[in-house]
């Protein structure tokens, strides 16, 4: 927790977490919670770019670059509280088959939610930063969500429906793929997947 | 692990702010309730016994004692989210009012609204709350059917600006709220943000 120097990639928002957190513990624990969401949403949008197609697709792209991008702003933040960002899964159980475009969709959909859910738990810190840090990440979830669904949702990240994909090892101890994708197996997901269209 | 733990954050606040009554309650009633009661009665024996020379005497007790304690920063929050969600709430039904075509499409939007206020009214313990969740009161403000835009368009339009304002409104309540309630504010918010975007032109709610 101590002394360990933030790299330049955390920049100043990592700098400033680290001046402000008045809870540290507590901080790292809700940002690798909202870090694991996105490392799942990371590998999620790679399995349901694969299935669709024009405006969708590049839908799905701008998503998975985003996550992405959330992904490493967290990991630089956990960083510069001196701790160490949890890894992503090296595979992901998919809650249902994705087999086509509507499954990716609901997948889609699904992986926003439980982003949404993840950064909730920022807004329960004492920390006026990082509450508002996660309100704000918990509304975009909600908006990318409501765009994947066509229909809003009275309690976003409250109510999560359904399961999302889990990391194959917690429980398994092996990859599991998606039914549908032989392409899907791959031990880390492509990330050209979504980009492609 | 990963997804099941950011699933068990957002379960586990839920539990955290709803269920907390029903537990405490369940345990209290069930282990010592008998025992509690019969002290209580004690008590509220010994109670009376003491407060009768004070009625013979004619003081007036509590009531005398002064005013009541201002309300905590957490109760007045909340007061302001209700309001709000109040308001919102007369804002859609002026809205149907003047432009009955709407209902099918502001329908949903609505009873989400009901839904939020349900849910802030259930968190606000005083004896004026929740008492009437189907018939909220007309808050200072609220508009009637001839004060709002009667063409769908203009009517979605109005409604947008309105839940983007509200969201916006309870962000900045955020950080003045104890942790379970920043939290249901913070849901409530992006939920009002995904009704301003289905209220945009060109889209369909629903």
């Amino acid at each position: 927790m101590s002394a360990s120097p933030s790299p330049s990639a955390a920049g100043a928002a990592g700098q400033g977490v680290q001046e402000l957190a008045a809870e540290p513990a507590a901080a790292v624990r809700a940002l690798q919670m909202a870090l694991t969401a996105e490392h799942a949403a990371v590998y999620g949008y790679g399995v349901a770019g694969a299935h669709l197609a024009g405006a969708r697709q590049k839908a799905a792209a701008r998503a998975w670059a985003g996550h992405e991008a959330a992904r490493d702003t967290l990991a630089a933040m956990i960083t510069a509280l001196g701790a160490e960002p949890v890894a992503a899964a090296p595979a992901y159980r998919l809650p249902f088959p994705v087999r086509n475009a509507p499954t990716a969709i609901l997948l889609a959909a699904l992986l926003e939610d439980r982003v949404a859910a993840a950064y909730l738990g920022l807004v329960a810190l004492a920390d006026d930063r990082l509450r508002v840090l996660g309100a704000r990440a918990v509304q975009a979830a909600a908006l990318r969500a409501t765009e994947w669904r066509g229909r809003t949702l009275a309690f976003p990240g409250l109510e999560v429906p359904g399961p999302g994909p889990v990391p194959s090892g917690a429980g398994a101890g092996q990859p599991v793929p998606s039914a549908s994708g032989p392409g899907r197996a791959s031990p880390s997901p492509p990330p050209t997947g979504p980009a492609g269209g | 692990m990963a997804c099941w733990d950011a699933h068990t954050v957002g379960h586990g606040a839920v539990r955290d702010w709803s269920g907390r009554d029903g537990g405490g309650q369940d345990r209290g009633g069930r282990t010592a309730g008998g025992q509690v009661a019969r002290k209580a009665t004690r008590r509220g024996v010994l109670a009376a016994a003491l407060s009768l020379p004070l009625v013979a005497a004619g003081c007036k007790g509590i009531g005398a004692l002064g005013t009541p304690p201002p309300p905590l920063p957490d109760v007045a929050v909340l007061r302001d989210a209700i309001a709000g969600e109040t308001l919102m709430i007369s804002r859609y039904h002026a809205v149907l009012a003047a432009a009955p075509a709407l209902t099918g499409s502001l329908g949903p939007l609505l009873d989400q609204h009901r839904e939020h206020l349900a849910r802030l009214r259930a968190r606000l313990v005083e004896p004026s709350a929740g008492s009437q969740p189907g018939h909220p009161p007309s808050p200072a403000g609220s508009p009637s059917a001839t004060q709002v835009p009667s063409t769908p368009a203009a009517a979605r339009a109005y409604l947008r600006q309105a839940e983007q304002a509200a969201a916006t409104a309870l962000l900045a309540r955020l950080t003045t709220a104890p942790p379970a309630l920043a939290q249901l504010l913070a849901s409530i918010a992006a939920s009002e943000a995904t009704h301003a975007l289905l209220l945009t032109p060109g889209r369909r709610p629903g």
